[in-house]
């Protein structure tokens, strides 16, 4: 497995020369985008005076066409950067992996974490990247799931359930349970009592583990159909890993353990791998933005040490 | 309705409510310490093969191999309470990390296919052991919490209720065995 620093070398010495030319391409993406929203601008004021008395319809307007506008002009720019710079990326990895940019993991997968307890009406995603890393399968990608709410009035509205990068590799353990760790929001929200209370009241949930990790308890709660299979899998040691994974990542972090897989998602609530184009790929802090996802993401078994094999694996 | 009676009435509800949580809290301990004891067994079943395999090299850990017989055809009875269960399971975990610990020294041993398989079962039935050990804890201080604690106390004390002992980390667990007092006994 390639460390951070190899990664960082990779991107500044051999990706050099096409970053330089994707800087040319960017500058000009740039001015035709600041263009463009300008003559939207003037485009406004012009017809100011006749959506006076509809100004939530101008808005609306001018949010679908400028992000129309815009993806339309960086369409072949944000390309050419997953073609030549995220692809290379991933096959310096591992020369195996598999790249499609605009693929993603399906839903069923999706559904079959159990990570999230509403069914998404619209799955979206993007840079699906799958194959063996150290003989064992790995797959992820961007998702955005999103489910349909109807108001009293009929009208509907789009609302996300998840929308961040998806992970599903094999666990080293053998299990026939379904074991799912998820954000604590009620005991973090209504304190030890109440928020424990609600927990043991989820009704879209298996049963309520408690596990015998004080700081881990704070910042997850654990659902699972067996009581003793859930600790078989979070050994102290894991929950250890999950958490110091979680705080390095910086995002609300999701994971189940569903017939002998491990499903990870995290939440940064943005499409990741996109290039800006009011941003430079040469800036060390866009770059490592880039780098750090990408490494987390590929490098998660041995975050989590779960690329050894135990016994009954093997 | 009269209030007394609607008094009445949530008073009943609270006492049922009270009384299906510590019934509910008694069977779960039950019910887990059923898999701790069928985990524990699949490790007892283990030993004699265990031991077997190693007696005929280990002339001078005698003692250990003789002692953690005994262990085992004691867990063997049938009429063990289950605090007598908890602490043989602590005898048998560590005289079994004495035996893993001495196997180290004999490098025929270590590379014998039989105790090399052996020792993989025993990691793994010690994971899962671990795993229903603190399974059991946790349904074991649920259980005590809602003996001791006010109101559930006073129906506990009716239901001749009492405190269940846990699985202790024995302290020669969390320190690292010490190999030359291991030989010297």
């Amino acid at each position: 497995m390639k460390s951070l620093s190899q990664l960082t070398d990779f991107y500044y010495k051999d990706l050099f020369p096409t970053l330089q030319e994707l800087e040319n391409r960017r500058q000009r993406v740039k001015f035709r985008v600041i263009l463009s929203g300008m003559v939207l601008l003037i485009v406004d004021l012009m017809v100011f005076s006749f959506f006076r008395d509809n100004l939530d319809w101008l808005l609306f307007l001018n949010i679908a066409v400028g992000s129309f506008l815009y993806k339309f002009i960086t369409h072949d720019y944000t390309q050419e950067f997953k073609e030549r710079v995220i692809e290379p990326l991933i096959h310096f990895i591992d020369r195996d992996l598999r790249y499609v940019e605009d693929m993603h993991i399906s839903e069923s997968k999706f559904i079959n974490s159990r990570l999230f307890t509403s069914t998404p009406d619209k799955i979206e995603g993007n840079d699906y990247i799958a194959g063996m890393i150290d003989g064992v399968k790995i797959e992820l990608s961007d998702m955005h799931a999103q489910k349909r709410d109807k108001d009293s009035k009929g009208r509907s509205s789009w609302r996300t359930i998840f929308r961040g990068l998806f992970i599903i590799t094999e666990f080293n353990k053998n299990f026939s349970g379904k074991t799912v760790v998820l954000p604590d929001s009620a005991q973090n929200s209504f304190g030890d009592l109440i928020g424990n209370w609600l927990q043991s009241h989820n009704i879209n949930r298996d049963e309520l583990i408690k596990m015998d990790d004080p700081e881990f308890e704070r910042e997850f709660v654990v659902y699972g159909s067996d009581q003793i299979e859930a600790r078989y899998i979070l050994s102290h040691s894991l929950m250890k890993r999950l958490l110091s994974f979680k705080r390095k990542s910086g995002h609300k972090v999701y994971v189940s353990f569903v017939y002998n897989n491990v499903y990870i998602a995290i939440e940064y609530g943005k499409d990741l791998f996109e290039p800006s184009v009011f941003n430079t790929l040469l800036d060390y802090k866009v770059a490592m933005d880039y780098l750090q996802t990408l490494h987390l993401a590929v490098s998660i078994r041995q975050e989590l040490n779960i690329d050894q094999k135990i016994w009954s694996r093997v | 309705m009269s209030i007394s009676l609607v008094v009445v009435i949530i008073l009943v509800i609270i006492l049922v409510l009270m009384y299906n949580s510590l019934i509910y809290k008694k069977n779960q301990v039950e019910n887990i310490f059923g898999s701790v004891d069928t985990v524990l067994k699949k490790r007892y079943n283990l030993i004699p093969n265990l031991v077997s395999s190693v007696q005929e090299y280990m002339k001078h850990e005698k003692s250990i191999l003789e002692n953690i017989t005994q262990l085992r055809s004691k867990a063997n009875r049938t009429d063990l309470s289950d605090e007598q269960k908890i602490e043989l399971d602590a005898k048998v975990s560590s005289a079994l990390r004495s035996i893993m610990i001495a196997v180290e020294n004999y490098p025929n041993l270590k590379a014998n296919e039989n105790v090399m398989q052996l020792q993989r079962s025993l990691n793994e039935i010690e994971e899962q052991i671990s795993a229903a050990r603190r399974a059991y804890n946790q349904a074991v201080t649920d259980y005590n919490n809602a003996i001791e604690m006010f109101p559930t106390n006073l129906m506990a004390n009716a239901m001749h209720y009492h405190s269940k002992k846990v699985f202790e980390i024995q302290d020669d667990q969390r320190k690292s065995p010490n190999v030359k007092e291991l030989f010297e006994k």
